[in-house]
């Protein structure tokens, strides 16, 4: 079963489509990364889900449910943007009227249990508006992470975690997918971050998905090149070019692209009187796959 | 393998219940809610006060009321205002509980809480009736407090006390009981206008203050028409609910107050649903 299924989703606001027809599908138990340029539509995508705002049409469906049906609304956890406390009450008042509101029966438990996956089992007593930046995002997320949800939806939740906080929320959605089986909809720009957990991707770009692929097809699709560095860059590279079929001079070095036989290319330049001064294996990240993939689709990484 | 969850939707009372108590948890841990208290229950005591003192020229000041009670309820319908007393009495805490409910429901907006409850299984019709309910309720307290602070206020002024008990109690059961029907106006014009904190609390008191019923009153005198009609209107019911109330006065400020309760409440539903949160 899917965890979310969208079909044709559409929003939009002044006439201009946030989110055009876009189809998405979340196998349940993944840790989907969902990522996009600034205004892409993400965190649209993000909100219609969550029944934050009316889609003007299309489908969502949450584990095969229509996405408004109470039953399955309850277990979905989300931080959108911000924690959503209010700032005059304390940690604890603020996670007990999301247990009054979920219904959770053993409340000072679960408060309990969520802080002590966030780390702020000692801050309970705390005022919201006096935590700082990184803590509101560790009590969003235990915010979230109350009742044991079966789908988490986190809208840039590394934003202002040290490097500590980016740790400890890599471990809570290993742990929460593998222990609880549930699923996670994670939406950020830290593509380094999101290529350490996430199973599958979702890219998205002017409201439409573009790609959906799991994180072995982002492997399989992971291209390989070799990049080098010689004395007469520009003589090298017009001798590379005629023999392979992508080859370009990017960050101050020469870069063929699907292949990685450094002997073979050694030996050629050194054949046509070039000398390689560095030289090494590389392999497309999530990162340069995804600005490659904008560049494709004329966004504004090029 | 992925793990098998169960799904079981919460029923109506259930999402009521879970609503009601946050709504519940959050007024009672708030200081809002007991400064406002506070609020009614000086403003009577410093009103009435206020016309024992002495002007400037050393003249004690003609009382404003001539019973102690009236402090509560006007001694007849009084839907034209002539003078202060006419209008100054529980009535009023309908304008202070109209600011409240504006920045108890701003707050929801302001914090981003609201959206913690659309995530989840909160339907908009649970959020507009639970709203309403702990409105109503703030705002009955408030009736109590406004009870306590006036009849200090008329020990302090020394006013006369006679009065026909039961009436009083009737007056006084339906000014409470319009808080729902106040609660649900000011609950809806707060959904209205959510994007815009300010206009909310302008709006609410705007209303709050009754003037556009007050403003009809008089047109309708003017005309000669009855002046009852306007008990279809929550300030009109409100000032119906006066010293001279029977059973009567108290069926219509339920009816009234109920079926207010029962339109804003659709119809703030139903612009939730056709809206986006924020």
């Amino acid at each position: 079963m899917n965890a979310i299924e969208i079909k044709d989703l559409s929003k939009s606001f002044r006439g201009m489509y946030a989110v055009d027809h876009l189809t998405m599908t979340v196998p349940q138990g993944a840790i989907y990364g969902f990522i996009g340029e600034n205004g892409s539509g993400k965190s649209t995508t993000e909100k219609l889900i969550c029944g934050h705002l009316v889609p003007d049409g299309g489908e969502i469906k949450l584990f095969g449910r229509d996405y408004t049906d109470p039953g399955v609304r309850v277990r979905v956890g989300a931080l959108i943007e911000n924690a959503g406390c209010f700032p005059g009450s304390s940690v604890y008042q603020n996670l007990m009227m999301q247990c009054i509101n979920l219904g959770i029966q053993n409340a000072d438990e679960e408060i309990l249990r969520v802080l002590r996956i966030v780390r702020m089992e000692e801050h309970a007593s705390l005022k919201f508006k006096s935590c700082s930046l990184g803590m509101k995002q560790r009590i969003g997320i235990a915010m979230a992470l109350l009742g044991s949800p079966a789908l988490l939806i986190l809208d840039e939740p590394i934003n202002g975690l040290d490097t500590d906080g980016m740790r400890m929320m890599r471990e809570i959605l290993v742990d929460i997918t593998k222990t609880y089986g549930c699923t996670v909809l994670i939406s950020s720009h830290l593509l380094g971050e999101l290529e350490k957990i996430a199973t599958h991707y979702g890219i998205i770009r002017q409201g439409k998905m573009i790609v959906e692929m799991s994180a072995e097809e982002m492997d399989a699709r992971a291209q390989v090149f070799t990049s080098l560095k010689t004395a007469q860059m520009q003589k090298a590279l017009a001798l590379l070019s005629q023999k392979y079929a992508d080859v370009r001079e990017e960050d101050g070095y020469i870069r063929i692209y699907d292949v990685d036989n450094v002997e073979e290319i050694v030996s050629f330049l050194m054949e046509n009187g070039q000398v390689v001064s560095e030289i090494k294996k590389n392999k497309i990240g999530l990162e340069e796959y995804y600005i490659e993939l904008m560049s494709k689709q004329g966004g504004k990484h090029k | 393998m992925t793990k098998e969850i169960k799904f079981e939707s919460p029923s109506f009372v259930q999402r009521i219940k879970s609503m009601l108590g946050v709504d519940l948890y959050r007024l009672f841990h708030t200081p809002l809610f007991y400064i406002f208290l506070a609020i009614a229950a000086i403003i009577p005591a410093m009103v009435s006060a206020m016309t024992m003192m002495p002007d400037q020229n050393g003249q004690t000041m003609e009382p404003l009321y001539s019973n102690a009670w009236q402090i509560m309820a006007a001694s007849e319908p009084l839907y034209v205002i002539r003078t202060i007393a006419d209008y100054a009495n529980m009535n009023m805490v309908f304008i202070f509980g109209g600011i409240m409910v504006s920045i108890f429901i701003g707050h929801d907006y302001k914090s981003g809480y609201v959206k913690q409850l659309f995530t989840t299984h909160a339907k908009k019709q649970d959020y507009m009736i639970s709203k309403s309910l702990t409105c109503a309720l703030a705002m009955a307290c408030m009736c109590i407090t406004y009870l306590l602070g006036g009849v200090a206020g008329g020990f302090f002024a020394g006013y006369d006390w006679s009065v026909n008990v039961g009436s009083l109690i009737l007056a006084l059961l339906g000014k409470i009981i319009m808080s729902v029907g106040w609660a649900s106006l000011f609950t809806f014009l707060n959904i209205i206008f959510r994007r815009y904190f300010g206009i909310s609390v302008a709006s609410s008191f705007f209303f709050g203050t009754g003037i556009l019923i007050i403003g009809a009153a008089a047109i309708i005198e003017a005309l000669g028409l009855p002046t009852y009609v306007l008990n279809l209107f929550l300030y009109g019911s409100s000032v119906n609910a006066c010293l001279a109330s029977n059973i009567g006065t108290l069926v219509v400020c339920i009816l009234v107050s109920f079926a207010w309760a029962f339109i804003y409440n659709l119809a703030g539903t139903h612009i939730l649903n056709k809206s986006d949160v924020y």
